[in-house]
């Protein structure tokens, strides 16, 4: 995967272009007005206080794999909206005005971890949409008819943290087991009659235990949780390794 | 993971001779004349008729010692194999310095004296055998032992086994060593295979074998998955 140069990014703050080898409707060569939006470029505005995105305009098919639904509006989470504003396919418009956030400001989000996606999470995310398969986040429904708007808590707890680790009361409660291990993202298999209001169960879940391989325990706590299968994540150096630990019965034999 | 069959007929012959069955045909051979061995630090040494080097090598306990020696047959047993024929199978005599040792406590603790992680490597062993998997060194993978579903010579052994004792967190600690080992069994078409043995880690405990009934083992794979295939060829969003 390719590096992104933050620095050239935040030069075209301003611009409706993005870089982007694909497009190759706009080879104009000449400046590009303030505010120009590409045709196919879906348009969301970022909502602080959610730590989402609000979709305006879409564009393209893309949608149906891409984003939650809340009483007809559509919001997606912030390594969503890195993605396709990697992508070329989404500007993301700031909370107050209508400047487009610059990639740079974007990757600060999750560099910072407020939005419930990490780095590691991120390329995860990225590495797998790229090769065509379709991600939720864990816990989060695609689609909710009653729900006015997502709410805070449902972001935070689509993060897959064990509930005891924000709440010392629940950690006396003592039945809440604590892991370090966490499940982040659904993950199914590239379909294109997927449909949001029917997902299906995810091929498998993907897990981060963070620095370590997760423990036996930790294993056992979140399988324990998770009907589908579970798939470790491990990140270096840019490259996403991908692990299933599996409990068996080896048999007997004749 | 299919099983490897090395060639054609080879899974029909190794259904005709269920590994069970060769396994009480040693039993009885080796009963019937007391066949006797001895131990040294790091192996047991055992002499045998020609016919009953066959019956070994078919269920695949031990190394030929090459000898000029015609009519006898050494054979050297690693520590857990040579356990599991005197403990187990209770056909074979070990002695230690020229005394036949009467019971297994005394070999219990002799081979433990040689090998510290002699108890939960034999838990291991006799665990995989009692499921009649064919159990040899795993050295040349970097693991402990590597496990056939029948002989060597008719099939490619599936998993490659790693000994965790629950107390201990020797093995794949980090993410390095989970690569190390899942992409070295993988790249020779193995499955990696984790036991974990719990138990009591009091010392005293361990003294005697009788502490092998209180451990229990797990058996966990881990396996590396690789998003570009398995997919279906859909168009990308």
């Amino acid at each position: 995967m390719e590096e992104k140069d933050w620095e050239a990014s935040s030069s075209s703050e301003n611009e409706g272009g993005f870089p982007n080898d694909d497009d190759e409707e706009f080879h104009s060569g000449g400046s590009v007005p303030k505010l120009q939006f590409r045709v196919g470029s879906s348009k969301a505005r970022w909502i602080t206080e959610l730590g989402m995105a609000e979709v305006e305009v879409k564009r393209g098919k893309l949608w149906t794999t891409t984003g939650i639904i809340r009483s007809g509006k559509t919001y997606c989470f912030i390594e969503e909206a890195l993605y396709l504003s990697e992508i070329g396919e989404l500007q993301i418009l700031g909370n107050e005005d209508d400047i487009v956030i610059p990639l740079k400001d974007l990757y600060e989000k999750i560099a910072e971890e407020k939005s419930g996606c990490s780095w590691e999470n991120y390329e995860v995310y990225r590495y797998l949409k790229g090769l065509g398969y379709i991600l939720g986040r864990h816990g989060v429904s695609w689609t909710l008819k009653d729900a006015a708007r997502p709410n805070g808590e449902e972001e935070s707890a689509c993060a897959g943290e064990c509930p005891a680790d924000n709440d010392t009361v629940t950690k006396l409660l003592g039945d809440v087991q604590i892991c370090d291990a966490k499940a982040v993202f659904d993950v199914y298999l590239p379909n294109s009659r997927f449909k949001k209001s029917s997902p299906g169960e995810p091929s498998f879940v993907a897990c981060f235990s963070g620095d370590s391989p997760p423990s036996k325990e930790d294993i056992k706590v979140l399988q324990k949780r998770i009907a589908a299968p579970l798939t470790f994540c491990h990140i270096a150096q840019g490259r996403a390794s991908f692990f299933s630990f599996s409990s068996i019965d080896l048999p007997v034999l004749s | 993971m299919a099983p490897r069959w090395k060639w054609k007929g080879a899974e029909a012959k190794a259904l005709a001779e269920p590994v069970s069955k060769t396994v009480s045909e040693l039993q009885s051979s080796l009963a019937q004349i007391e066949v006797s061995g001895f131990l040294s630090s790091c192996n047991v040494l055992l002499s045998v008729e020609p016919e009953q080097a066959e019956v070994l090598d078919r269920c695949c306990f031990g190394r030929p010692v090459v000898s000029a020696e015609k009519d006898k047959r050494w054979i050297q047993l690693s520590f857990e194999e040579a356990f599991f024929l005197f403990y187990k199978l209770k056909c074979i005599k070990i002695s230690l310095r020229g005394r036949s040792l009467e019971n297994e406590v005394a070999l219990w603790r002799s081979m433990r004296s040689f090998k510290t992680n002699f108890a939960i490597s034999y838990k291991a062993y006799s665990h995989l055998r009692s499921k009649n998997w064919i159990v040899r060194s795993g050295l040349q993978y970097g693991v402990d032992f590597v496990v056939y579903r029948h002989h060597p010579s008719l099939v490619h052994s599936e998993y490659a086994v790693l000994v965790q004792f629950i107390c201990g967190n020797d093995r794949l600690k980090v993410w390095s060593d989970i690569h190390c080992s899942v992409r070295l069994t993988g790249s020779v078409a193995k499955t990696l295979l984790v036991l974990y043995i719990n138990g009591n880690v009091n010392t005293e405990n361990m003294n005697l074998p009788l502490c092998l009934e209180d451990y229990t083992v797990e058996e966990q794979t881990i396996r590396r998955w690789s998003p570009e295939l398995g997919r279906e060829d859909e168009t990308r969003t």
